[in-house]
């Protein structure tokens, strides 16, 4: 009997029908031919950081771990081609050994590349693209079973629209990313109020190439937290206490470890009414949640990029954070908040916690029917598609 | 310096106001713990909570230095579990050195605030 799946923070369990894991794209391709052949669907996974159902299945499930590592680089074009199953972290390390690194991380750096890049997945920076906008060409293997080679210099489009498209295109077997040349930050956390986080907002995000903040509703506090190149960014914060300061290669200072698990539901707003809804969901929270909710709210900043279904698509962007214990219930808190987010024309995170459908999310796409046009074209039978993701991608006609 | 306190207390009256008055966070209403560590080591704390209707969680690991005391809120406490406001709980204490907790509560619900504070029960 297949195993029983569980996602990271414990609240999606399923059991696939059978759980393949190819060790090559010869492998691979035979999976799905075979799955084409038998009229059932193949969801790819990651390492399950996802919290939303999009990968979840009846059908077969193919982990991608085996598949994983660098499989060339050129530092004087400052990109590399990695393998789909390749956690982060590790991609982190290989690249610094190469002399290159990612522009960019989110808080967390478990997942694997190709799932972080496929959901949209980004950190924060006022200039800095979601991890997506890495990706400039690779191999894709299709609802045919066929290797399909893309690049961004040969069809940009097909990159617009596969960059985020959460394996509904086809499976990555290989990930060409353009990266920058290794590089240091200097990662430092401060505590002060949320008034003079307020006060001070455009300045920090303008100042600092990373910049966010937690608000933490148990105390009506926030931490802030910055990234900048050694000698670059603000000498002190005059106003915030100084509570973390370490400098090293990128991607160790971007990410940390976490072990606590949590439940997550974010949205993505227009820059310049993100903080203004910032402060109806803390207002929210503090009337009518802070009984039950003392996990903290994450403010961050995302620059606009091109990809159809990013969540920064065309706007430069906000994205706020709620979380809550994963030993704990969310969907009430999560539900509520969400209303405020859709006022304000949120876009959800397609990995995280949200209840909209293909209906609700159309309208807040421009490239939806570019998108939908070319997943039908790719996967005209929906080998790669489950009824979550029907839910998610079809109707809205 | 001869040893002060011990290594298992018990707070038996929790009970975290919901409502706060006032600039916080000095004047958000709470339960909170001194925790006063006299040794020449650092003492590691694990907090259980109970409650009338439900299991107990944790331990909730705290740390407080060798020669120092420590002040904490259990509105912040996080890991495992953010405790919910507003519900009767019980706390109790565990260390691997002698320490000695005091216990406070905070009380701005009302423009009139109220403080009140006692010493921790003392276990074996």
């Amino acid at each position: 009997m297949t195993e029983e799946l569980v996602n990271w923070s414990g609240s999606l369990r399923f059991t696939p029908g059978r759980i393949e894991r190819p060790t090559s794209e010869e492998e691979l391709s035979r999976i799905v031919r075979r799955a084409a052949a038998e009229e059932k669907t193949v969801r790819p996974i990651g390492s399950m950081h996802t919290s939303s159902p999009i990968f979840v299945t009846d059908d077969i499930l193919v982990s991608l771990a085996h598949l994983r590592g660098v499989a060339s680089y050129d530092p004087g074009q400052s990109e590399a081609t990695v393998l789909p199953g390749t956690p982060l972290h590790v991609l982190g390390d290989a690249l610094h050994a190469h002399g290159l690194a990612v522009p960019n991380l989110g808080d967390i750096d478990v997942q694997q590349v190709a799932g972080a890049i496929a959901t949209g997945t980004h950190g924060t920076g006022r200039s800095m693209q979601s991890l997506s906008c890495m990706l400039v060409g690779g191999r894709l293997l299709t609802a045919a079973g066929e290797i399909m080679a893309f690049s961004i210099e040969e069809d940009p489009e097909f990159v617009r629209a596969v960059r985020v498209s959460l394996g509904t295109l086809g499976i990555f077997t290989a990930l060409r990313l353009r990266l920058l040349s290794a590089y240091d930050l200097r990662r430092r956390e401060w505590c002060t109020t949320i008034d003079r986080c307020c006060l001070h907002l455009e300045d920090l995000i303008a100042e600092n190439r990373n910049f966010d903040f937690y608000w933490y509703p148990r105390s009506d506090t926030v931490k802030l937290r910055t990234w900048n190149r050694p000698g670059e960014g603000p000498d002190d914060i005059p106003y915030a206490t100084l509570v973390e300061d370490r400098t090293g290669p990128a991607h160790r200072m971007l990410s940390k470890s976490r072990s606590l698990k949590f439940h997550e539901m974010e949205y993505a707003l227009p820059a310049k009414t993100g903080y203004e809804c910032f402060e109806r969901v803390r207002t929210a929270v503090l009337e009518k949640h802070r009984r039950n909710v003392g996990w903290r709210v994450l403010y961050r900043t995302v620059a606009p990029d091109d990809s159809c279904l990013s969540v920064a698509s065309g706007r430069p962007t906000v994205t706020i954070s709620l979380h809550q214990n994963a030993t704990l219930p969310f969907w009430d808190y999560f539900r509520d908040i969400e209303l405020i987010f859709v006022e304000y024309g949120g876009r959800p995170h397609w990995a995280k916690k949200h209840t909209l459908k293909a209906d609700d999310l159309r309208p807040l796409y421009p490239e939806w029917d570019r998108f939908r046009k070319i997943r039908r074209q790719m996967d005209p039978g929906g080998v790669f598609m489950t009824p979550p993701l029907y839910d998610l991608l079809e109707g809205g006609e | 310096m001869k040893p002060i306190g011990r290594t298992l207390w018990v707070v038996p009256g929790g009970h975290i106001p919901l409502y706060s008055t006032g600039k916080e966070p000095r004047c958000t209403s709470n339960d909170s713990l001194s925790v006063l560590n006299a040794t020449d080591r650092d003492a590691h704390l694990q907090i259980t909570i109970f409650y009338t209707d439900r299991d107990p969680v944790g331990p909730y690991p705290l740390d407080v230095a060798a020669e120092r005391v420590r002040n904490f809120r259990f509105n912040d406490l996080i890991n495992p579990e953010a405790m919910p406001l507003d519900t009767d709980y019980a706390a109790v204490i565990e260390s691997d050195v002698p320490v000695v907790v005091q216990f406070s509560r905070q009380d701005t619900g009302r423009a009139e605030n109220a403080i009140c504070t006692t010493m921790a029960f003392p276990g074996e």
